[in-house]
């Protein structure tokens, strides 16, 4: 009879599990889930948030094999936060929407400028989000930027997404910017937030010249090349998301940016990069430039010492580099000519990570290499370093950068 | 090496679900020497635990307190220490659970997941303690491994100088109230019971201080695991911290979001330890009863356990009652309690001794 | 029944009434030696052989164990030469020997009457006389009754006359027959070698590549036999039970005496000569006869068909049960490691035994575990998968119409049924229904929309690592406990899975087999002195496996490849 009454006990205990997680299961089951792939928000008419979603159909590989190029589908809608946006969309799709696959989450301009800090809270709360998701942020509109990220060669979205951002190891034009570290640098007291600089390029000549118009216009081709930003891209003819650059954010409101070459700088800092290319000005010849490419010795020492009240910031770089382009005429393995060529190297490095530091300092007045982290060593207590307020004190730093590349000589051909 | 297995069974559970935040929070910066400076004081007094517990070989601390006081005292002894042990295990329970439904069973009422672990708990304990000893065995060199491959897999978002300014809040912080961070050695309790288990008597030396040993370098390990990767839990308040350092973790493009995997390994290690520590109350009220079967008393344990977890409201409450009263009940009981019962009948015993060789 | 009875007997607590029931350890305290060191045994100088038949006849008894072994055989009979009775003994292995060479060779010429031996006369023989002073001295070649037997009457092929204990017992060990004759202090080594060969196959279940290729058979003379050459030794020990009140079946329980633990031996003939039942046909049914009552099905005896592998594992200390009418051999105590060790690790090297046996518990892994994980992770953790894959997922997934569940359990159970299909297939076309019945089956459901195609490839790598694992019994265990998990996992994910993990493990731990813990062996942190899962190279085995508790330890010298020491 014990026997009998236990069995009955066990059988309805298992149908009582079933009932209650077969609620939990038909919301995550596999079978009823929309996989977003990527996120924008803008700013629409009425002063409320537009948010887009990006979804691919899986129907990209089919069984023989051949796989066709992903049409991927962007759906927008109008609310004032993000939670309600999701909200909605989960009304317009009819499945349950995932995040736990986004790979990219875009803010336009003029959300940024207004402060996205309520949004990054709420993304990182969200138990889907993946802290390694980049973050954008983009000239034009979001859904503007989201329609025309098409991969030049992969076929599938997701594959384009998780590759791009890591360009930045051999190039420097732009860096891995995940929400994560977006999230860690707002909440610390010592650092500030960067993202990623997006933008799309058009077949149209009036946006090409927007920002390049701004420099000055005596700029040789090299310059120009070196100073490139997003959305005033090189790369002609064909419509296209581009990510050079990075957006500065002095706590979660948008302060300025950055172009190439001032993103090469943060990298070099920051220890990020395995090797760059750089045009130095020869000295052999004026007006012409040389190409070298650098790669780094040890990694780059950053001393922070509190002088008088105001942060005294040393930087040592220790660069190895060979040349890479190649004239006619030219010996380069004359030691004299190294020489020169480090020294031009040197002074041309040199010039430009002191511009970038002191425009991050004095224009922009957002720490976003970090220094601030620095700094703790030389205080006792958190108290001390709170009092210090490091982040208004930075305006007075004082740099001091010294560089020191050695040419080995260049790559296959020595002389010609 | 089983002790060794036992004693970590116990503490490793605490930190899995809240303490390292804790800790952190209490001291800010300064963790790592406060965790140093505590750690060393843990191993003194396990050392005296040791030394007292010598000349009673072979019995645990509630024969001592028989020993000391009678039954009276025993069974006050005995009704403390469980008391200990239920609030303790059911308040760890109802936090895992709030954390596990937050993150993976949005839409099931709370108490089927915490049900899910109750009947596992009273399927097992109908086993002896050598089987579930084994199984310890098994599972903590897995929890250990995952929190070193968590270690060292997020070594490049570590950012050592977190560790600085070195004294967090200046050296009183640090030093008298980072004294209460040796709630973190709570497992200290499992050493009082440990003896009659222990199948070579000659190595209890080496079990003490081994355990406590290498339990600190977990400590410091978890800890430094936090303090250098996720700076924003000195402002802010994060469920399952190991948990929100395992979801950085990112190899290419292939392993990304593992913590399910971490999760896995967790929750068996969390089931170990309310097996182990539901036995050991089990056991105990055993002692001081003089029950001869154990069938029934299973029953009543697992569903004591059930109701203290559902005693607090909700998160919140349950979360202050793990922070708060839980560590000061571990000083008082494991530390304080306990050295002081040792303390009293060794001088029992000494003051006997003396008035048998005199007469 | 009346309510107070139903509701009394709902609460109130009745101690098991089989309080005392049996529990059986081989092992009580670790740290008590059941037998002292037995230090290397002492080389005494070989006995010789007495002239008295009758000490002769005592000597053999006790040294073959004769009054518990069932197959040494003692034919006394009366020798007739030149006229004279002797009384004579022959001592031989049954089942080893040719009865029919024995008979007409050896017993049927001393035996009988025939002219050689009719030849009366003075047993010696003068060669020359000398008379000197009345005094006849006469040189007298003296009868030689062993030369006269060995050169006249045995007309046998191979004889040798020896003279200590030692050769001769090894001679009856391989299969010769000893002749022992009173006054005669030598006794003759005669060659009569004729167990079975005949009938001897290739083992059909489990194959090595470097091993022996004879399998047991169903005549447990030809069994017993088998196992005494590969073992060669006198203290193999084969006792003969009966078991079934109607059949009264032969069993013949092994070891080796001097290296078996007495409470094992013990043990099992109390368990082998407590069972109640009419009748015993097979061996699986005294595997479960004998085991013990576990609530989970794992096995707790090895049956094996080959002879080399018994013998090895008797040599290790155990204890192997051979019956009448099966072709197994049930060898025990059994614990987990041995259910997923095959005979061929001990004739590799360690590094491909060792990669093999890690191949095999990561079979074992995958068979019980890779379909639950599957129904957990695509039910609540996508999030693990990398995007692509997820995404093939959900395409492969479009045009099915069951849910996961569903697709999972009616995969596995046609998997199940053509595996049983397969097994009663008749032989020509045989073959033919596998790869029919697994690949175009399969590839017939993706077409027609029924599966997806990353479920067949889970289904079929679960199947083919259930293959992967030696032990049948073993395997069967895995693949039931299997549905269990898919089912776990579908109602809460890795929840479920770990909590079921859990209780399995606590299950598989509580086991006994024998009095042996069954995960002695498998775990990688417990002390265990040789017999650990993973073989370390053959000159660092020199311990016997010390959770058998075996009466001689060590099995090895220090230095075992003495060769390398000049």
């Amino acid at each position: 009879m014990k026997k009998f009454l236990k069995n009955i006990f066990i059988v309805i205990l298992i149908i009582f599990f079933l009932i209650a997680f077969s609620s939990s299961y038909k919301s995550l089951s596999i079978d009823n889930l929309a996989i977003v792939v990527a996120m924008g928000i803008d700013i629409s008419d009425n002063n409320a948030f537009k948010i887009s979603f990006q979804f691919t159909t899986p129907s990209s590989v089919s069984e023989s094999g051949t796989s066709e190029k992903a049409p991927s589908k962007i759906y927008s809608v109008d609310a004032s936060s993000i939670s309600s946006g999701i909200n909605l969309m989960n009304s317009y799709v009819g499945k349950e929407i995932n995040l736990s696959h986004c790979k990219l989450i875009a803010f336009s301009e003029e959300v940024a400028v207004k402060g996205i800090s309520k949004e990054i809270y709420t993304l990182i709360n969200d138990t889907q989000v993946r802290p390694s998701t980049n973050i954008v942020i983009t000239k034009c509109s979001a859904d503007y930027y989201l329609e025309n990220s098409k991969p030049l060669f992969e076929n599938l979205l997701t594959k384009y997404y998780e590759v791009f951002s890591n360009s930045s190891q051999f190039t420097g034009y732009s860096s891995n910017a995940t929400i994560g570290n977006f999230f860690n640098s707002l909440i610390c007291h010592s650092c500030q937030p960067y993202a990623i600089l997006g933008g799309v390029t058009t077949a149209d000549d009036e946006n090409k010249s927007t920002s390049s118009s701004n420099e000055s216009n005596q700029s040789t081709n090299a310059e120009k090349d070196s100073s490139a930003i997003s959305n005033a891209s090189p790369l002609s003819n064909i419509s296209n998301s581009e990510n050079i650059g990075l957006a500065v954010f002095n706590d979660d409101v948008l302060v300025g940016e950055l172009n190439s070459i001032e993103t090469l700088s943060f990298l070099i800092i920051k220890n990020n990069l395995d090797g760059f290319l750089i045009s130095v000005p020869n000295p052999s010849k004026t007006n012409s430039y040389m190409d070298l490419y650098l790669t780094p010795v040890n990694s780059v020492q950053t001393k922070v010492e509190i002088v008088n009240g105001s942060p005294y910031i040393t930087i040592d770089c220790n660069f190895t580099g060979r040349i890479y382009s190649m004239e006619n005429d030219s010996e380069y393995l004359d030691p004299k000519l190294l020489e020169q060529i480090s020294d031009s190297c040197n002074s041309y490095l040199k010039s430009v990570l002191t511009d970038y530091l002191y425009k991050t300092s004095k224009n922009l007045q957002a720490d976003i290499n970090g220094f601030g982290k620095l700094a703790h060593s030389h205080f006792a207590t958190t108290s001390d370093f709170d009092n210090y307020k490091w982040n208004e004190k930075y305006k007075d730093a004082f740099f001091d950068v010294n560089v020191n590349s050695s040419i080995k000589s260049s790559f296959l051909l020595t002389e010609s | 090496m089983k002790q060794l297995a036992l004693f970590f069974g116990v503490f490793v559970a605490h930190t899995l679900v809240a303490l390292p935040r804790n800790l952190v929070e209490s001291t800010k910066s300064g963790t790592i020497i406060n965790i140093i400076y505590v750690a060393i004081i843990a191993i003194l007094i396990s050392y005296l635990i040791y030394k007292l517990i010598k000349n009673f070989s072979g019995s645990d601390i509630i024969d001592i307190s028989e020993y000391l006081g009678g039954k009276v005292f025993k069974t006050i002894i005995g009704i403390i220490f469980i008391s200990y042990f239920s609030i303790s295990s059911g308040i760890l329970l109802r936090n895992f659970c709030e954390c596990l439904k937050i993150v993976y069973y949005p839409m099931t009422s709370l108490v089927f997941i915490i049900l899910a672990f109750i009947v596992t708990l009273y399927i097992v304990l109908k086993f002896n303690f050598s089987s579930i000893s084994k199984v310890n065995l098994i599972i903590i060199p897995l929890v250990l491994i995952s929190i070193v491959f968590l270690f060292v897999a997020n070594l490049e978002n570590f950012s050592i100088s977190n560790m600085f300014p070195i004294f967090g809040d200046g050296l009183f912080d640090t030093f008298v109230t980072g004294l209460g961070n040796i709630s973190a050695f709570g497992g200290i309790a499992l050493l009082y019971f440990l003896p009659p288990y222990l199948q070579e008597p000659q190595k209890t030396k080496k079990v003490f201080l081994l355990s406590m040993l290498f339990g600190a370098i977990y400590l410091l390990l978890c800890v430094s695991i936090i303090l250098f990767m996720l700076i924003f839990l000195m402002y802010t308040n994060e469920i399952l911290p190991l948990y929100s350092a395992a979801r950085y973790i990112e190899f290419g493009t292939f392993f990304q979001r593992l913590e399910s995997i971490f999760l896995l390994i967790w929750i068996l290690q969390v089931c170990c330890y309310l097996a182990i520590i539901t036995k050991i109350s089990i056991s105990i009220l055993k002692k001081v009863t003089n029950c001869k079967y154990e069938k029934p008393i299973i029953l009543l344990f697992t569903l004591l356990i059930f109701a203290i977890s559902f005693l607090p409201k909700n998160y919140a409450i349950s979360k202050f009652i793990e922070s708060s009263v839980n560590k000061y009940l571990s000083i008082g009981i494991t530390i304080f309690l306990g050295l002081i019962i040792l303390i009293l009948a060794n001088f029992k015993k000494r003051v006997k001794n003396k008035i048998e060789r005199i007469s | 029944m009346s309510f107070k009875s139903v509701l009394s007997s709902l609460f109130t607590f009745k101690p098991d009434e089989n309080i005392n029931k049996h529990n059986f350890n081989l092992i009580e305290d670790y740290n008590i030696k059941a037998y002292p060191d037995d230090d290397t045994a002492i080389k005494e100088p070989p006995k010789k052989i007495y002239p008295s038949l009758s000490v002769n006849l005592e000597f053999m008894k006790t040294r073959y164990n004769a009054l518990i072994n069932s197959d040494i055989i003692f034919r006394e009979f009366v020798l007739n030469a030149r006229g004279k009775q002797y009384n004579a003994l022959l001592v031989y292995i049954d089942g080893m020997i040719n009865s029919q060479i024995m008979d007409d060779f050896i017993l049927e010429p001393l035996m009988m009457r025939n002219r050689n031996n009719l030849y009366g006369g003075s047993q010696n023989k003068v060669i020359s006389e000398a008379v000197a002073n009345n005094i006849t001295v006469r040189k007298v070649k003296k009868f030689d009754l062993a030369s006269y037997i060995l050169s006249c009457l045995m007309p046998q092929n191979s004889v040798k006359r020896q003279t200590d204990f030692e050769s001769i017992i090894s001679g009856i060990n391989s299969g010769n027959c000893a002749l022992f004759v009173d006054t005669l202090d030598s006794a003759f080594d005669i060659e009569v070698k004729g167990f079975q060969q005949r009938g001897i196959e290739k083992p059909s279940n489990e194959i090595v590549i470097k091993g022996a290729h004879s399998s047991f058979t169903e005549n447990i003379r030809t069994n017993t036999s088998l196992l005494r050459r590969f073992v060669n030794n006198e203290n193999l020990v084969i006792e003969n039970i009966e078991v079934g009140k109607i059949t009264k079946t032969k069993c013949g329980l092994c070891y080796i005496k001097g290296i078996t633990n007495e409470d094992l031996i013990a043990e099992v003939k109390y368990r082998i000569n407590n069972l109640g039942v009419d009748s015993l046909l097979s061996a699986g049914q005294l595997e479960q006869l004998l085991s013990e009552d576990i609530s989970i099905d794992v096995p707790q005896t090895i049956s094996t068909e080959r002879p080399d592998k018994a013998s090895s594992y008797l040599l290790d200390g155990r204890v192997a049960i051979l019956i009448n009418g099966a072709p197994y051999a049930i060898i025990m105590p059994a614990v987990l490691g041995d259910f997923l060790s095959s005979p061929d690790d001990k004739n590799l090297k360690k590094t491909f035994s060792n990669f093999a046996k890690g191949i095999r518990l990561l079979a074992a892994f995958v068979t019980l575990l890779l379909p639950g994980l599957y129904m957990a992770i695509t039910s609540f953790h996508q999030e693990i998968l990398p995007t692509e894959l997820l995404f093939s997922i959900l395409a492969s997934r479009e045009n099915v119409p069951f849910p996961v569940l569903v697709e999972l359990l009616t995969l596995e159970i046609s998997f199940e049924l053509i595996r049983e299909a397969g097994l009663r297939v008749p032989s020509p076309i045989g073959p033919t229904i596998g790869i029919v019945g697994a690949i175009v089956m399969g590839q017939a459901a993706v077409s027609a929309g029924i599966v997806s195609p990353i479920l067949i490839i889970i289904v079929a790598i679960t199947g083919t690592a259930s293959f992967a694992i030696p032990d049948y019994s073993f395997g069967f265990h895995l693949r039931v406990s299997r549905f269990i998990f898919i089912f776990l996992g579908y109602l809460c994910g890795f929840l479920g899975i770990a909590l079921g993990l859990f209780v399995y493990m606590c299950m598989i731990s509580n086991s006994k087999s024998f009095g042996v813990p069954y995960t002695i062996n498998i775990s990688p942190l417990e002390k265990v002195n040789g017999g650990k899962f993973f073989l370390p190279p053959i000159w660092k085995r020199e311990y016997r496996s010390s959770f058998l508790n075996p009466k001689k330890e060590k099995k090895q010298e220090d230095i075992s490849m003495e060769w390398k020491k000049n």
